[in-house]
């Protein structure tokens, strides 16, 4: 809870037209663009008490001396574009948005990098390097909306990361506040940073919740891609130096398929002999879903490949024979330009669907390209009885970023819940086909470790404990923590308690007298007092429910719960 | 008294926020967020609190209502929206429902008021709707109220703006010159009711509507010219909407540089003076966006020698706002300088000398971002280029 005075403090450190707690406002704050079932906000408490936009980096610092000097929890926000729950405030506190850091510090044409603030809107920067005859060499699906650092904190890959990489191949440097205000440049990190002072092989990420970290972490100068996908775990960014490329021509094509599986092939053959700027597939589902709301030009194939390549004109024209000789190769047809050109610009669009919601549960998972087929084939399988569509992107590592959309109606609260198994169904499902998870965030904290693998997590944990020692910046997010149950859900499981305890020891008594007689002949409920006893009783014991419910780690609750909800799902759906 | 929310429901609106992907794109092309830098500005951050409020059945709270109104209906919004939510329509219906809980703003119960009483915006005597003539006294004296086939709806602002007066003579100058037969309504032009479909009391400008088209219809009209993209939406697309396709049968609306073109392809005037200028031509939200008329006022400028047409970086579709609709100017009018200033900058950028529309509120609005900004711009509005380019 931030105090009154603690509020104007905070207004005071970053200025009072950049500081908000109004109801409506933070309210805004408070959500990204994935919709979320009712009962997440009595699970953890999904409200921000106050939002504060940092105007630079001293402010940022100035915020997070404050902050953490008074315990209060800082959620760091690009523009809320993601899915994932990395920019969802778990514990109320201070959402930091970084939107006012938008400026191009500079371009440097010699190393071909340009150095931005990290709240700049990717779609202002693609329009201002034009502008100087350059591009960045991959950019979010978001980009008209997107934060710089936000691609950076959340990881992933995007447009050009077919031929450039993802966003951890782009960045080159950070400038971030760490927890303790400290600010830093990642490419030149001093070994004081890392230095764990303390001995101890426990970290305590949250108040309540523990694992274990091992000391001997190496030090490296460069700490850059540690921080990349870290989700505002390890300090807030406040610049990023980024690579470019120069402006050339981009050229889309588009082919399309009678089957999957001849799709999958055309996909591993083109990504073999040619080098797009861009792959991407839709299945059917996906596109009988665009028809219903007029986005699906017509074409021979419900199975689309869109394709982009760059380059000069002879390179372009060059790999667009390569490609149309694969595409005859797999049977397919290679549509006109008009409909290349409204799937390319079709390339920021992804939800067109949700109106057939009119929410969407979305999931991501990475799957080797060579297993693409098994795994389409296993979640058409798996989600028979569901309403799905899926489309892919194809990274430079030979991973496609598979996305699931089901559609569905946030309205409807039992069947909206019970459907939340399907996203956490759809990364498991591409963990056994030799997948990984597309991004941390909160709601995939589970697989930190096996994401980040075990030297770099061991790394962050580090850091983390020693910088952040009571998780107040951006808790619950890569390092799991635990339930933050909400005061009406712990009275309304302290009142059940309350009420039931006397009730079954009634009903005991009534059933099974003897065995009560003989060896607790003390509990008993037969007058009003006795009730109330056992009522105060069955509150004792709910409050000792939630405190132990508050331990719990939200991934265990989904792993454990998941299976639950797939059984009512199949009931009520 | 109506239910609440009865203008979205009526119209199956009411889940557009629902619909809403919160993927934020509305947020970086909305002048009024751009202005803030608040979501509580944008669109997405608007439809964030109305769904809540509809689901609940709750009354839009005064501080939306004002936010709601802080907002130039540009449309932009509805042009980038992942989920193509009709937001344009959306908005206007928002601000029905607050007029029905009477939180219209102070300037939108002004302009009722001087609506009712005066039949235009000025609260001016209708007598002085020819107020705009005095200059091209010669040209229009015997086209008052006469009967032709061509019509001059020159719109409140023209008729009693002193500094908008030009765009009317420049008009009836471009006519003359071109032989056209044309009438003008003096004081039977009523306020065309933009201003009431921009506040959502589109029952209040269904009377001015009516009267208008009546008007028209007893002098023989066929074809009516604005300058005024506000008064050409009202004709085209709300008095059907309003009072049924077949009340505006039998007429055509041009925009000025629609009917200009027609004008140079009939060979009824033509540019032969050289005009060496470079223009940065702006699309006026509501004749680009919202009736997807792009073309004419370009083929108009490329069709004169010597000018040099500049494109701003955001054109067309892409165009950002001038920071005047929506009733903005009225409401919030420090921040409109704000964004018409912002427009300027950009304009600026094409290293164009002049920067062009055709639109009385665009003119206004980029004047005053011009000065603001304290800029070397010129603007020129598309009737006087046209009237300098032909020697007028």
């Amino acid at each position: 809870m931030i105090t009154k005075k603690q509020k104007q403090n905070l207004a005071d450190i970053v200025g009072e037209d950049y500081f908000s707690s109004e109801k409506f406002m933070t309210d805004i704050y408070s959500s990204d663009i994935a919709a979320l079932p009712g009962i997440v906000n009595d699970v953890i408490n999904p409200q921000a008490e106050a939002v504060a936009q940092p105007t630079t980096t001293e402010i940022v610092s100035n915020l997070l001396k404050y902050c953490k000097q008074h315990n209060i929890p800082v959620v760091p926000r690009g523009h809320g574009t993601s899915g994932y729950g990395g920019a969802l405030p778990t514990r109320g506190g201070l959402v930091v948005e970084m939107t006012r850091l938008n400026e191009i510090h500079h371009i440097d044409r010699d190393n071909m990098t340009v150095e931005v603030g990290s709240g700049i809107i990717w779609g202002k920067l693609i329009e201002d390097l034009e502008d100087e005859g350059l591009a960045v060499a991959a950019y979010p699906s978001s980009a008209p909306s997107s934060t710089v650092a936000g691609w950076v904190a959340a990881g992933g890959s995007g447009i050009g990361s077919t031929k450039y990489g993802g966003i951890s191949e782009q960045v080159v440097d950070l400038e971030v506040v760490l927890p303790d205000g400290e600010v830093i440049r990642t490419k030149d990190t001093s070994e004081e940073v890392f230095k764990i002072e303390t001995g101890k092989k426990v970290f305590k990420g949250d108040d309540n919740f523990h694992w274990e970290v091992s000391d001997n972490v190496p030090y490296s100068a460069d700490s850059t891609q540690l921080f990349v996908d870290s989700n505002g775990t390890l300090g807030i960014i406040t610049k990023v130096l980024l690579k470019i490329i120069p402006l050339r021509n981009i050229r889309p094509i588009t082919a399309s398929f009678r089957s999957q599986n001849l799709m999958a092939g055309a996909l591993l053959d083109i990504l073999e002999a040619t080098r797009p700027f861009y792959l991407h597939f839709i299945t059917d589902k996906f596109y009988r879903m665009l028809r219903k709301v007029d986005q699906a030009p017509p074409t021979t194939g419900e199975f689309i490949i869109s394709c982009a390549f760059e380059g000069s004109d002879d390179e372009i024209e060059t790999e667009i024979e390569k490609l149309k000789h694969i595409v005859s190769r797999y049977s397919g047809t290679v549509e006109s330009m008009e409909v290349a050109d409204h799937e390319w610009d079709e390339r920021f669009y992804p939800m067109r669907i949700k109106r057939l919601g009119p929410s969407l549960a979305p999931s991501e998972v990475y799957v080797p390209l060579e297993n693409l087929d098994g795994y389409l084939n296993h979640v058409n399988k798996h989600f028979k009885a569901e309403e799905f569509a899926l489309e892919g992107a194809i990274t430079d590592r030979g991973e496609v970023a598979v996305l699931t959309w089901f559609p569905d109606d946030e309205r409807r609260r039992i069947s909206f819940l019970t459907g939340w198994y399907r996203s956490l169904d759809v990364i498991n499902i591409g963990l056994k086909h030799g997948g990984r998870a597309y991004s941390i965030g909160m709601w995939n904290a589970a697989h930190s470790r096996s994401y980040y693998g075990k030297d770099n997590y061991a790394k962050m944990s580090a850091l983390k404990r020693k910088k952040d020692k009571k998780g107040y910046l951006n808790s619950h997010k890569v390092f799991p923590g635990p339930l933050v149950l909400s005061t009406r859900l712990n009275l309304l499981i302290m009142v059940i308690a309350g009420i039931v305890a006397p009730i079954v020891i009634w009903l005991a008594g009534i059933l099974v007298p003897s065995i009560i007689q003989a060896y607790v002949p003390w509990v008993v409920v037969n007058n009003l007092p006795s009730f109330l006893i056992w009522f105060v009783v069955g509150l004792l014991v709910g409050f000792i429910v939630t405190e132990f419910a508050n331990l719990i780690p939200i991934s265990v609750v989904l792993s454990i719960g998941t299976p639950f909800l797939r059984f009512f799902r199949k009931i009520f759906h | 008294m109506t239910k609440p929310y009865e203008p979205l429901k009526f119209e199956g609106l009411d889940i557009e926020p629902t619909v809403c992907a919160k993927c934020g794109f509305c947020t970086f092309v909305c002048p009024a967020y751009l202005d803030t830098l608040w979501d509580s500005q944008s669109p997405r951050g608007k439809l964030h609190q109305l769904r809540s409020l509809i689901k609940d059945n709750k009354p839009i709270p005064s501080d939306l209502a004002a936010r709601i109104f802080y907002c130039t209906l540009c449309g932009a919004c509805q042009e980038i929206c992942q989920t193509n939510i009709p937001l344009l329509r959306f908005w206007q219906l928002a601000r029905q429902e607050i007029g029905n809980l009477n939180k219209w703003p102070e300037i939108v119960n002004y302009i009722d008021d001087s609506l009712q009483q005066t039949q235009n915006i000025m609260e001016m005597d209708q007598a002085d709707r020819t107020l705009w003539t005095d200059m091209v006294d010669d040209l229009v004296e015997d086209k008052i109220g006469i009967e032709a086939e061509v019509a001059y709806f020159a719109g409140c602002n023209i008729s009693f703006k002193g500094t908008l007066a030009h765009m009317g003579e420049n008009t009836v100058k471009v006519m003359n010159a071109a032989g056209v037969d044309f009438t003008i309504l003096a004081d039977e032009e009523f306020c065309c009711g933009n201003p009431y479909f921009v506040a959502g009391g589109f029952e209040n400008g269904k009377e001015l509507a009516t009267h208008n088209l009546k008007a028209l219809k007893r002098l023989g009209v066929k074809t009516v010219v604005f300058n005024c993209p506000g008064c050409h939406r009202a004709f085209a697309e709300e008095y059907p909407h309003l009072l049924g396709k077949e009340a505006v049968e039998g007429f055509e609306f041009l925009p000025f540089s629609e009917f200009v073109l027609r004008l140079l392809k009939e060979g009824k005037i033509k540019f032969d003076k050289d005009y060496p200028h470079e223009v940065a031509w702006h699309d006026p939200c509501e004749l680009g966006r919202h009736q997807n008329i792009y073309n004419p006022a370009r083929e108009v400028l490329n069709a004169i020698p010597g000018l040099k047409l500049k494109e701003m970086k955001h054109n067309r579709n892409k165009a950002r706002c001038c920071g005047g609709g929506g009733l903005l100017k009225g409401t919030n009018p420090v921040a409109s300088v704000r964004i018409s200033a912002r427009r300027i900058e950009a304009a600026e950028k094409t290293g164009a000398s002049i920067m062009s529309s055709e639109c009385p509120s665009c003119t206004m609005s980029l004047n005053d971002g011009i000065e603001h900004l304290e800029s070397q711009m010129k603007f020129k509005d598309l009737s006087q280029i046209v009237a300098e380019a032909l020697g007028l």
